[in-house]
């Protein structure tokens, strides 16, 4: 390779390196209840993606196996931490698998989804 | 203080703005709850502001004994969503025969089907090595023109009861390599079929929607193995007509807006090489890095 390859080579990372509002996709990094988790019945969800997201834009729902949905609030986001999208769950939730499912829109628009269960222990 | 109804035009505004800028934007290869990760055998079935650079590969020792390294780049924009427009070029080493400029590549490639409920994602692509763009031993005084297809599934589709079996997914590729002239100074220049496959497994699947995976390292994780083989198929000269590839073992680390992945190449047979080989990729999301400007598509049109 030649000293102007390298260079070209170099200068291109360096472009790539050097982008000031790098965003991404939002990944499901952690979750509480935990992914595939037991837990006994939780207040709220809060999912930790990888990136920031837009609360108005994302969702989640809550089933418990074999029955309807469970009443869930307003997704918001932690005010400290724009990347954790959470939930308050309406009613305690009895023994059982539960299923989240999410979609998230990152803050430049990238839209992801998943889907998750949980067991409720007694 | 605005009047009511210039209050309501704003808003309306606002509403439309904020509608306009939250659309979806057309991403790289993902599907559904599937990100099929850029693989070095064999292309992803996605399509997206994408940049391979630098792809090292130091390729098996010839079955003749010679050895050769090569880096090269591959740049693909977005013209419309889901349908981009590659460039690929790069440097070649042999020994013996020296340095030499590959022939440029261009691929206009479209992504036609995302069934998202299972996973399953389609394109078609049409590709030009471009011939007397190449240098030294890299030469070739003929285009040469191949026909695509790559299709992608991930098996997030499966019942809970194989929950173990959910992040897996396979990739494949079938294309044509079509040369512009059959003969050369009496010599036959073959059609190829060039085909192969992919096996993986997400562990970033795994961690969101199967169970969680504590370190941040091995959660960005996917093991992957490809297949990548090439026939000859018409105007081969006789005792040609043999199967060559590799098997490709690896991993790919998957940060938020680039990936890593590093691959051995296994040679099948002794057409193929006499030793192990191995390849490397970094590669660069630009519609993750520059999602404003150079990292989306030129037009929206037709966007969903």
């Amino acid at each position: 390779m030649n000293r102007r390859s390298i260079v070209r080579i170099a200068a291109a990372l360096a472009f790539a390196f050097a982008a000031p509002a790098a965003f991404a996709h939002a990944q499901l990094e952690k979750a509480m209840p935990p992914v595939g988790g037991a837990v006994t019945s939780p207040a709220e969800i809060r999912l930790k993606f990888s990136e920031g997201v837009e609360p108005r834009f994302s969702g989640i729902a809550l089933t418990a196996e074999g029955a309807a949905a469970v009443p869930l609030g307003q997704p918001s986001v932690d005010p400290a931490d724009k990347s954790v999208l959470i939930v308050k769950v309406g009613k305690t939730l009895p023994p059982g698998l539960y299923t989240v499912t999410w979609h998230a829109v990152s803050v430049d628009t990238h839209h992801t989804q998943g889907d998750f269960q949980f067991t409720v222990k007694p | 203080m605005l009047s009511t109804t210039w209050r309501s035009v704003a808003r309306a505004a606002i509403g439309v703005a904020a509608a306009l800028w939250l659309s979806p934007a057309f991403a790289h290869a993902v599907c559904g709850d599937r990100i099929f990760p850029a693989t070095l055998g064999i292309d992803d079935p996605g399509v997206g502001d994408e940049l391979a650079l630098p792809t090292l590969t130091s390729q098996p020792q010839g079955s003749d004994g010679t050895r050769e390294f090569d880096a090269t780049f591959s740049w693909t924009k977005t013209i419309l969503p889901g349908l981009g427009l590659s460039f690929s070029d790069g440097g070649s080493w042999l020994r013996p025969g020296g340095y030499g400029w590959q022939a440029l590549d261009t691929e206009l490639k479209y992504n036609f089907m995302c069934l998202a409920q299972h996973e399953f994602m389609a394109s078609a692509s049409f590709d030009v090595s471009w011939g007397r763009t190449g240098t030294a031993a890299q030469y070739s005084p003929f285009n040469t023109y191949s026909p695509i297809l790559d299709v992608g599934k991930g098996f997030g589709d499966l019942p809970a009861s194989l929950n173990i079996l959910r992040p897996l997914a396979i990739t494949a590729e079938i294309s044509e390599a079509i040369p512009g002239q059959s003969w050369i100074d009496g010599l036959q220049n073959p059609t190829t079929l060039n085909w192969g496959f992919t096996l993986q497994y997400s562990l970033p699947y795994y961690n969101s929607h199967i169970g969680q995976i504590d370190n941040d390292f091995l959660r960005r994780l996917v093991p992957v193995t490809e297949f990548a083989f090439s026939t000859p198929i018409a105007n081969v000269p006789s005792g040609s007509q043999i199967t060559t590839g590799t098997i490709q073992p690896g991993v790919i680390y998957e940060g938020d807006t680039w990936q890593l992945a590093v691959e051995a190449l296994i040679p099948i047979n002794s057409a193929s090489g006499r030793n192990i080989g191995a390849v490397a990729e970094l590669h660069f999301f630009l519609d993750d890095i520059f999602p404003d400007s150079l990292g989306k598509p030129i037009s929206k049109w037709g966007q969903p």
